[in-house]
């Protein structure tokens, strides 16, 4: 089967291809692991524009429905990519079940993954008490002390998330202030359990089977401190998720996708890239759904320029 | 034989809840927030705490992991 256009991801930004893809006519693919892209583990969410309040979780499903109500376009979900190859006609994906499907264009909407500390003991104690999915794992943490690391808006989201469970919550942050939202800065600042602490580095941490505390560097005074703990949860942010394009497009230093940012084209003809993956500066759900939308447009004009 | 260890709150493993609803797979849930002893369970077969953990068969799957769910499944 030839694609005249694949869209790889099924976050905001490909869910909003897609449609606009159908839409369009275009003879068009979407593949994804799952829906929702890395909002789903949000247990609130209040700023996607029609939706007062909504979880992460009914925002997929609501976005996949919407999706999925279209007529013109095939998806396949479920499914990992192993490999993206340009070819004579354009490009190949091969997905981890071994199947091969050709495509003319493509539009990665990838998006990000959790960045990850890198001292000794995270990737050690990984499950073990170090966890990046505060909704799905603060449950496991009643009357226990913990710690988040990172002050911006995932991090004081996973304070909100573990307020019903921890007896302690250390909040630390590097910089020398917290960065998330005020609105979310005033609601935790209220909380007797949450302890913030700014100019924190975490230096390591350590444990036997599982996660007993971590070391951090205060950085006023020098000292190192130590915190213990039974759960810590690692919110510092996202790095967009290039490992299968990063030989193909052009990453500027943070390693996201370059794009025009007009048409969303990256450096190499026929590869379009649009929300979190891409040098956008500012990564909103918002953003991502009208990113995805100029892409699929950008794309209706070049196939129909080229059949002229 | 399918058993998913979970916590009620967490998105990967409501999703894996309704993928064996849509696929008529009978399963048992364990809310591991709740129940020491399935919590217990859960670390003892995985060395570790996040959810969900799915046990096919004696087949162990941390999180979410459809194309291994499949595989385990015979799909």
């Amino acid at each position: 089967m030839l694609y005249d256009l694949i869209i790889i991801g099924g976050g905001p930004a490909g869910i909003a291809a897609g449609i606009y893809a159908s839409r369009k006519k275009i003879n068009s693919l979407i593949i994804s692991k799952d829906f929702g892209g890395q909002a789903v583990v949000s247990s609130k969410i209040e700023n996607i524009i029609g939706f007062k309040e909504i979880s992460g979780m009914e925002m997929a499903e609501v976005f996949e429905s919407h999706l999925r109500a279209q007529d013109n376009i095939d998806i396949k979900s479920g499914i990992l990519i192993s490999s993206i190859k340009e070819n004579a006609g354009g490009f190949e994906i091969e997905t981890s079940n071994g199947e091969k499907t050709q495509s003319k264009y493509i539009l990665i909407a990838l998006g990000s993954g959790y960045k990850k500390l890198n001292v000794p003991g995270e990737k050690e104690f990984e499950g073990k008490g170090v966890f990046y999915c505060p909704i799905c794992d603060a449950p496991l943490m009643k009357n226990k002390p913990v710690a988040v690391i990172g002050g911006g808006n995932s991090g004081l989201g996973a304070v909100r998330d573990l307020l019903p469970y921890a007896s302690e919550i250390f909040l630390l942050e590097c910089s020398d202030e917290l960065k998330g939202d005020q609105i979310l800065q005033d609601q935790i600042k209220k909380e007797e359990k949450v302890k913030i602490t700014a100019n924190a580095k975490v230096k390591e941490i350590f444990g036997d089977a599982f996660v007993k505390g971590l070391k951090y560097e205060d950085l006023n005074s020098g000292e190192e401190k130590i915190l213990n703990l039974a759960g810590i949860f690692i919110e510092i942010g996202y790095q967009p998720n290039t490992v299968l394009v990063k030989d193909l497009v052009k990453l500027n230093e943070k390693g996201e996708i370059i794009i025009n940012h007009q048409t969303m084209q990256t450096s190499k003809k026929g590869i379009w890239a649009a929300g979190d993956i891409t040098d956008n500066l500012y990564n909103q759900i918002n953003i991502a759904i009208g990113d995805g939308i100029k892409a699929v447009l950008n794309i209706y004009e070049t196939l129909k320029k080229e059949n002229q | 034989m399918v058993t998913i260890y979970s916590t009620p709150t967490c998105p990967y493993c409501e999703m894996a809840k309704k993928y064996f609803k849509e696929n008529n797979i009978q399963y048992q849930n364990f809310d591991v927030s709740v129940n020491e002893n399935a919590a217990r369970e859960m670390l003892e077969k995985t060395h570790q705490m996040g959810v969900p953990v799915i046990d096919i068969d004696g087949a162990i799957i941390i999180g979410f992991n459809k194309p291994e769910i499949e595989k385990a499944l015979g799909l």
